[in-house]
């Protein structure tokens, strides 16, 4: 275990996020977290990362503050910096080499020495993704994380991401409103209200390569679908 | 070439000036210009010149020196900046001009009564703006910030600095004009150099071409200390972020 969330709450000053949230993450497994806007997905990224402290209930969390790293809905690169720059945001110079490298296999290489608003939004989000992987987080949270690209782009970040994942063995815990990314992406797939987990499904293919076509992978999304419409 | 321009303009409706009121109080500008060109090391005007740079550029850098993080701290801190937003809001609007006597008492009729004069009167917009400054910054680069452990060296140096500087380069735009005005005043006060002196200088002797050529020295400098600041912005400031 390497997260661990029990009737955990979280309030805003005029309205609770969500509450009665339980959830137990094992080291190397891929949550999607999937739910109705404004059930307090994001909000629970935010907590698990430490940036908002739980109301109530508990969170224990093997790892420390500096295993974990969050990938933003918007890719929140600073616009005053280079690429690489951007991606060693608060690091030491040493990791220069390791970041140039990092953007290379992301297909950044030749933008670098880029400033952010010469990207495409697809180099951006990478951009951003590979600031919160030089970290070597243990745990990474991406909160929506493709939302803003077209299907083509969405569909290659998401090989990448979680080809990258598996081979570090990286826990992921990915916040998403499209069923067919919470689908591809997660090992087990968590339907949140802001009540607490409304409903859970183990994606038992998960590591296969052919899963978008296989025929099971459009029925996984068809029963969330008719719980995501029931839980309304 | 904008510049050039501007200059011509300026020039244009001097002739027309000249033209039209035909008197003495106003000379031609290439008159103007010959006097500049021949009297300016005869008649000291580069010293008056260097002078009035010299007392413009110390009250600049000691102004900012105080308002940068009188801003800064404003900007972050909500809780003092309950004490010192008003504290410059009262301040603020003194004619401090006025106190050029006050000043001269306590730090000397010399340059150092001029120059703080100067720090003083930038002192007030530019910690404005540069509080209104911090407060922009997007929380989410903040909260980036906090998100990837940064340090507070870090959050200043990668996040405020950059953030507040655009706004570091409008406030020097916005004073330097108020600061040339009051750089003139005081340096008709207890000087023997500098372009204000050197103005009413021959303006008590009735030597208008003379006038007027210190008048342009002045403006000059003027435009000179804008270029600059134009140009150390497209140094230091990314593009986008202006």
């Amino acid at each position: 275990m390497i997260l661990s969330l029990t009737d955990a709450k979280l309030d805003y000053p005029k309205t609770t996020a969500f509450e009665h949230f339980s959830l137990t993450v094992a080291s190397g497994e891929m949550v999607s977290i999937i739910g109705p806007s404004g059930c307090g997905k994001t909000s629970l990224l935010y907590t698990i990362a430490g940036l908002l402290p739980l109301s109530g209930g508990t969170m224990r969390r093997a790892v420390g503050n500096d295993e974990v790293a969050l990938m933003f809905q918007q890719d929140r690169l600073l616009p005053w910096k280079q690429v690489i720059s951007n991606v060693l945001l608060g690091l030491p110079g040493e990791k220069t080499e390791e970041a140039a490298d990092l953007l290379q296999s992301m297909g950044l290489g030749s933008v670098i020495h880029h400033y952010p608003h010469e990207l495409s939004g697809g180099m951006r989000q990478r951009a951003a993704l590979a600031r919160a992987l030089i970290r070597k987080p243990n745990i990474l949270l991406l909160d929506e994380p493709l939302a803003s690209l077209d299907e083509q782009q969405r569909e290659m970040l998401q090989n990448d991401i979680k080809e990258y994942v598996q081979d570090h063995s990286i826990t992921l815990l990915l916040v998403t409103h499209s069923i067919q990314e919470a689908v591809f992406m997660g090992s087990r797939i968590v339907m949140m209200t802001n009540k607490g987990v409304s409903y859970e499904l183990h994606n038992q293919l998960h590591g296969e390569a052919s899963l978008r076509t296989r025929d099971e992978f459009f029925t996984m999304q068809k029963t969330l679908r008719h719980h995501m419409e029931a839980s309304r | 070439m904008k510049y050039l321009r501007g200059m011509l303009v300026v020039l244009l409706l001097w002739y027309i000036a000249a033209f039209l009121i035909a008197s003495p109080v106003i000379p031609f500008p290439h008159t103007v210009l010959m006097y500049a060109i021949g009297q300016f090391f005869p008649q000291e005007m580069h010293l008056h010149l260097l002078y009035s740079l010299y007392r413009i550029l110390s009250g600049l850098f000691i102004a900012l020196f105080f308002a940068i993080p009188t801003g800064m701290i404003a900007g972050r801190v909500p809780a003092l900046d309950r004490l010192i937003s008003p504290v410059l809001y009262l301040l603020y609007p003194l004619p401090k001009i006025a106190f050029l006597p006050v000043f001269m008492v306590l730090l000397g009729i010399g340059d150092l009564s001029k120059i703080i004069l100067i720090a003083v009167i930038i002192y007030f917009p530019a910690s404005v703006t540069i509080r209104d400054g911090v407060k922009e910054i997007p929380f989410e680069f903040l909260q980036l910030a906090e998100a990837y452990h940064l340090s507070r060296k870090q959050v200043l140096k990668d996040i405020i600095w950059p953030a507040i500087l655009p706004r570091i380069f409008s406030s020097l735009r916005i004073t330097l004009g108020i600061s040339l005005s009051v750089l003139f005043i005081s340096e008709t006060y207890a000087a023997s150099h500098g372009l204000g002196y050197s103005i009413m200088n021959y303006w008590v002797m009735a030597q208008y071409t003379g006038m007027y050529a210190a008048i342009m020295l002045l403006s000059l400098l003027g435009l000179l200390l804008y270029i600059v600041v134009d140009w150390a912005e497209r140094l230091c400031v990314f593009p986008k972020v202006k």
